[in-house]
């Protein structure tokens, strides 16, 4: 009897080796340890055996079948495995198609360059004040320090509406604005971004473009102040290692005036194309506040006094993302505003 | 401006090179904008006498010129095609193996080389004034075509550049309104000087005064407006010999860009340029009673001007007259009929100080813009009038065409006050951020010529005649700041509060709805603020419409930009229109922009100044992808980008109604309403507006106004607690006539359902064979939740029920199976 149930051990052991899959596994289990399988039989014929065997005969007869039981849940464990590792091998995407995306879409870059440069100066401190874009003649020039017939006015040519209203040719008009709203000789610090406009149409020039202006009032503002503070803005919005050069020259508003210049962008200052080989870019105009636009927007230039400075986005923008043609702007190509982000 | 540097230094010893005196007075805030090398690329060119010519036996244009350019020897065989030369001329002649600059006939420049021309060889070649890059505006007619001929005293075998002033460099200066003192060859020679740590010379004043008579007998001068003439001087001149005036003349004027004439006009530029003194000369006989007035002009009175033109004078111009008849414009252009000509023998040479912006306003309303009037404009230094009369009658005797009469006729009717400035050292330290002694202080003024007393503390400073900008104490610190040099001035943060910097929420709000906008797959696009006037038209709008009335630009660029747009939509059409055209498959596109309201026309107030947002979509509503719909854009993709962004903004109360324009499709459209008011349009344009901005039909637009939704947009959102419970949902369909709007049936269903009602979603659309015609059948979702409890089955139930009673009371409806 003991031999046989080896046997049948053996048999059914050699059979589990072979198997290679889960459904004649199942068959092997049912076959074995199913109720019409030889385990069953023998347990129920053990009433014909001596009294003496019964007992080691069943606990041969328990020790094989928990050992086929741990055996075929083993090999179960092996084929599952097997089966899930060969579904996922077929299981496959082609990783090369393109996804299905929300498309996102573009800032202008000016918006873009505006934005930077707001964020510069609002971390500084300056708030960002607006004005009309269709201005009048007091604000945009006589209050600046630009009185009717100044051969300065031919430095910023405009566009009329009727004698008096005109499309501002610069944002510097907020700054009166500006200090006209507020308490006699209280401090300033504030930019002025917008859209400006000047009659003048060409490869270079567009007659609408967009200006950021600055002002600073308080006591003892000078002009190394102005130079500290435009270095900083210059570093952050170009990286660093970027210098600057304060050149004398004029505005009608500032005085003393100085023209920005910085290192060149594209070549650090060797001398390029872009900066015809001087190593220098003009990026702004700048000086210390007349003491005549002070006076006339109710300033007294003996208590208070400071610096204001003016950019042209575009120019930065282009500098920025090495546009090279200013027409780019306002063509408004997708293909052109979808390069920036 | 332009400057040459062998002029320059007639007054100032320059011992730099070009480029380092560029970037000397660059510093100094004379922006040189570029420095030119005259004659550049001209090597092998010298001076050489036709000693014989003849025709070419084999050819009728050309000719056979024997030269000597003092090579030695024999005379070198050149032929030439030009038909000007003649014996004994002394011409440019290029030799074997020259080079000369590129030019409007050898755009690339050439190298000479031997050659042969019908048999005959040519050694060298005859140069006219454009082969040696000579611009043909500062040449006489007759010099413009063929060979340069040159004055016959020129000595031969000598390079061309140093005979006609091409050995020399220009510097191109872009000069600043203020600097009207350097509008001159001596004021720049000034600057250098001062720079350059040299002392300058001023050119020689003396004149002989040979002629017989007094100048005061023989003339006599009146200012009747001396608010617009604060001085007028007069020299006679006598025996007056017009000829050219001498080469190097000629070369400076050239090299600064003027063309040379004769020698009287040619002086009266040459002193212009030379002491920034404007002059005029008119011909002595034809001034009536010699007697000039200078007075305002009479409207309607009739002048005409040496450019031949017949100009309507008014009372703003200042006029120059005799006692008959206006004989000039003054510092403008003077008059035909009191011309100098060939044939006058008597010169009265005016030099005055005019008022600068009456200048301006008449040069600018005649279109005469001259060296002269730029001159004026700026403001010239009145104590030099007199200066210019001596220099122009020393020149004009050195060339011995003139003897010159005794005396200055000088009209001075408002003298000239120099400014007196007061001003401590710390002041101006203070305000350039920075210690310059008191010492160096007065060096730098007394190099630029202005007189420093010391009184104390105080400079007491005069500012030079010629420095009228100079006004006040912060113009002295621009002069000590620029000389003491920008580059030493150390940065420096300056000392203030800390404070944040902030921008209007309105602004916050703008750049909130580009990032929605963007992250809606929308591009952002920048277009011009003033349109064409036609676009009101191509929009179809009415009459009567407001937007009709638009504020026009009286100097527009053109047409195309002659008015201040009232509606966003034809730009962002015609920037639609423009992409299509380029095939761009899906233009998604907005921009903030301004639209511009007058309250009345001619504008006497600020207008209106709307900050509108206008989105346009047209083409695909994907890019082409092979899992994404290839489907063309239509109204819910212009409607869902409106919700999401009012979503994005947290405004959740505005209603679409019913409600078009003229512009837009009447069944496809709608006004988006907030707060009771109008706040815009979407929907898809009309068919013609479509047509007449060459887009297609199924093009969608939506425009909305931002500040009505600021409030809205900045509320801080307020927690609502999380549900506790479970939902039940359950769907329903509807057969409904075609007109029936999803709203009146989804007001229907939430009416019925009672209070348990969450949410109702619309989540199918069908017409079709299985309902019947003019029907179309609505799925919704419903979705139920209690905040107290879990609800039953029975409870749901009960609701839909009373739902379907209700909705099929109304309409025809069925539980969705």
């Amino acid at each position: 009897m003991k031999e046989k149930l080896l046997a049948l051990k053996e048999q059914a052991m050699a059979e589990l080796d072979a198997v290679t899959s889960l459904d004649a596994l199942k068959d092997i289990r049912v076959k074995y340890l199913g109720k019409k399988g030889p385990m069953t039989e023998i347990l129920r014929g053990m009433g014909k055996l001596p009294a003496e065997e019964r007992p080691v005969i069943g606990q041969i007869v328990n020790e094989i079948k928990s050992a086929l039981e741990k055996a075929i849940n083993a090999k179960t464990d092996v084929l599952e495995k097997q089966a899930l590792a060969d579904k996922l091998a077929n299981d496959k995407v082609d990783i090369t198609l393109p996804g299905r995306k929300a498309e996102k879409g573009h800032l202008h870059p000016i918006t873009l360059t505006m934005r930077e440069i707001k964020k510069i100066f609002m971390r500084m401190g300056f708030d960002v004040m607006e004005g009309p874009e269709i201005e009048n003649d007091y604000f945009n020039f006589e209050a600046l320090n630009l009185p009717a017939d100044h051969p300065a006015r031919d430095m910023q040519d405009s566009f009329y509406i009727t004698e008096k209203f005109l499309l501002r040719t610069q944002t510097s008009p907020i700054q009166a604005r500006t200090m006209q709203s507020r308490e006699p000789n209280s401090p300033i610090r504030m930019i002025a971004p917008g859209t400006v406009y000047r009659n003048d149409y060409d490869a270079t020039h567009s007659p609408m473009f967009h200006q950021v202006e600055g002002l600073v009032l308080d006591k003892n503002i000078s002009l190394a102040d102005l130079k500290g503070t435009l270095e900083l803005f210059c570093k952050e919005m170009f990286g660093s290692s970027v210098k600057i050069r304060l050149r004398p020259s004029y505005f009608p508003f500032t005085e003393p005036s100085a023209e920005v210049d910085i290192s060149c962008v594209i070549c650090g200052g060797k001398g390029c194309r872009v900066c015809k080989n001087s190593g220098w870019l003009e990026i702004l105009g700048s000086g210390m506040v007349h003491p005549h636009v002070l006076e006339m927007s109710g300033y007294d230039p003996s208590i208070i006094n400071g610096y204001a400075f003016g950019m042209g986005v575009e120019r930065i923008a282009m500098l920025k993302y090495g546009i090279d043609d200013l027409r780019l702007f306002f063509e408004n190509d997708l293909r052109f505003v979808r390069q920036f982000k | 401006m332009l400057a040459s540097i062998s002029w320059l230094k007639n007054y100032v010893d320059i011992d730099v090179t070009p480029d380092e005196l560029a970037a000397a007075l660059t510093s100094v805030g004379l922006e040189v904008e570029s420095v030119i090398e005259l004659g550049k690329g001209i090597e092998g060119v010298v001076t050489g006498k036709v000693v014989e010519i003849s025709r070419h036996p084999d050819s009728d244009h050309l000719w056979v010129c024997m030269m000597d350019y003092g090579q030695g020897g024999e005379n070198v065989q050149i032929l030439t095609g030009a038909q000007n030369v003649r014996q004994n001329d002394i011409v440019p002649v290029a030799t074997v193996g020259a080079t000369l600059p590129p030019s409007g006939r050898n755009p690339e420049g050439m190298k000479l080389k031997a050659c042969k021309m019908r048999g005959l060889d040519s050694f060298g070649m005859l140069c006219s004034a454009d082969e040696l890059g000579i611009d043909s505006k500062l040449l006489l007619p007759e010099q413009r075509n063929g060979i340069y001929i040159l004055p016959e005293d020129t000595p031969i075998g000598v390079d061309i550049r140093k005979v006609i002033g091409l050995d020399d460099y220009v510097l191109d200066i872009d000069l600043t309104a203020n600097k009207q003192d350097c509008f001159c060859m001596t004021g720049l020679a000034r600057e250098a000087a001062a720079v350059l740590g040299k002392t300058m010379t001023m050119p020689s004043l003396k004149v002989k005064e040979e002629a017989a008579g007094k100048a005061n007998e023989m003339a006599r001068v009146d200012i009747a407006c001396p608010e617009l003439c604060s001085r007028f001087t007069e020299r006679v001149l006598k025996n007056i010999k017009i000829m050219p005036s001498p080469m190097w003349m000629q070369n400076h004027l050239r090299a600064c860009g003027m063309r040379p004439i004769s020698n009287v006009v040619d002086v009266t530029n040459y002193v212009m340029l030379e002491l920034g003194q404007p002059m005029h000369a008119y011909d002595y006989d034809t001034i009536t009673d010699h007697h000039t007035i200078v007075r305002r002009g009479n409207d309607g009175e009739k002048l005409n001007t040496l450019d031949g033109q017949e100009r309507i004078l008014d009372h703003t111009m200042i006029t120059i007259s005799d006692p008959v008849h206006a004989v000039g414009l003054g510092g403008v252009m003077g008059g035909l009929e009191t011309e100098v000509t060939d044939k006058t023998t008597t010169v009265l040479l005016e030099a005055a100080s005019f008022h600068g912006p009456s200048i301006r306003r008449t040069s600018k309303a005649l279109g005469l813009r001259s060296e002269a009037s730029g001159r004026f404009e700026r403001g010239i230094d009145i104590a030099r009038c007199t200066a210019a009369l001596d220099r122009a009658a020393n020149l004009l005797e050195a060339m011995g065409a003139c003897e010159t009469v005794p005396g200055i006729i000088d009209c001075y009717a408002v003298p000239y006050e120099p400014a007196l400035i007061k001003v401590t050292p710390a002041t101006i330290n203070t305000r350039i951020g920075v210690e310059i002694s008191r010492e160096e202080m007065i060096d730098i003024l007394n190099r630029l010529q202005f007189k420093v007393e010391e009184e104390g503390e105080l400079l007491v400073i005069t500012a030079p005649t010629w420095r009228q900008d100079v006004t006040c104490d912060a113009d002295i610190s621009e002069e000590i700041a620029r000389m003491h040099s920008y580059d030493k001035i150390e940065s420096h943060m300056p000392a203030l509060d800390l404070v944040q910097g902030r921008q209007d929420v309105a602004e916050d709000v703008n750049d909130q709805v580009e990032d929605y906008m963007v992250s809606a797959g929308m591009d952002e696009v920048m277009t011009y603020t003033f349109i064409h006037p036609n676009a009101v038209d191509k929009l179809l709008l009415a009459e009567n419409d407001a937007r009709r009335t638009y504020i026009k630009i009286m100097n527009p660029i053109s047409d195309e930009f002659g008015v201040m747009r009232t509606c966003m939509i034809p730009s962002m059409l015609q920037t639609a229109s423009y992409n299509l055209a380029r095939q761009v498959e899906s233009v998604k596109i907005f921009e903030i922009g301004k639209t511009f309201h007058p309250q009345s026309l001619p504008l006497e107030d600020f207008p209106e100044e709307k900050q509108v947002l206008c989105a346009v979509m047209s083409g695909k509503r994907n890019a082409l992808s092979w899992n994404t719909s290839k489907d063309n854009i239509d109204f819910y993709d212009m409607k869902g980008a409106l919700e999401g962004l009012m979503a994005a903004l947290g405004v959740k109360d505005y209603k679409l109604t019913l409600e078009t324009q003229p512009y837009l499709h009447p069944g496809k459209s709608c006004a988006i309403v907030y707060d009771d008011k109008v706040i815009g349009y979407m929907g898809e344009i009309h068919p013609t507006v479509a047509d007449n901005f060459d887009v297609p039909e199924a093009t969608y637009v939506m425009e909305l106004e931002i500040s009505p939704l600021v409030e809205a947009a900045t509320r801080v959102p307020q927690y609502v607690h999380l549900p506790k419970f479970p939902s039940m949902s359950r769907d329903i369909a509807v057969v409904v006539p075609k007109e029936v709007s999803n709203a009146e049936l989804e007001s229907v269903i939430r009416k019925f359902a009672g209070e348990l009602l969450q949410d109702v979603r619309i989540f199918d659309i069908y017409t079709g064979k299985q309902v019947a015609e003019g029907c179309k059948s609505l799925a919704f979702n419903l979705t139920y939740q209690a905040s107290d409890r879990t609800l039953t089955d029975a409870e749901v139930d009960a609701s839909m029920k009373q739902v379907i009673a209700e909705v099929g009371e109304a309409y025809k409806a069925k539980l969705r199976d």
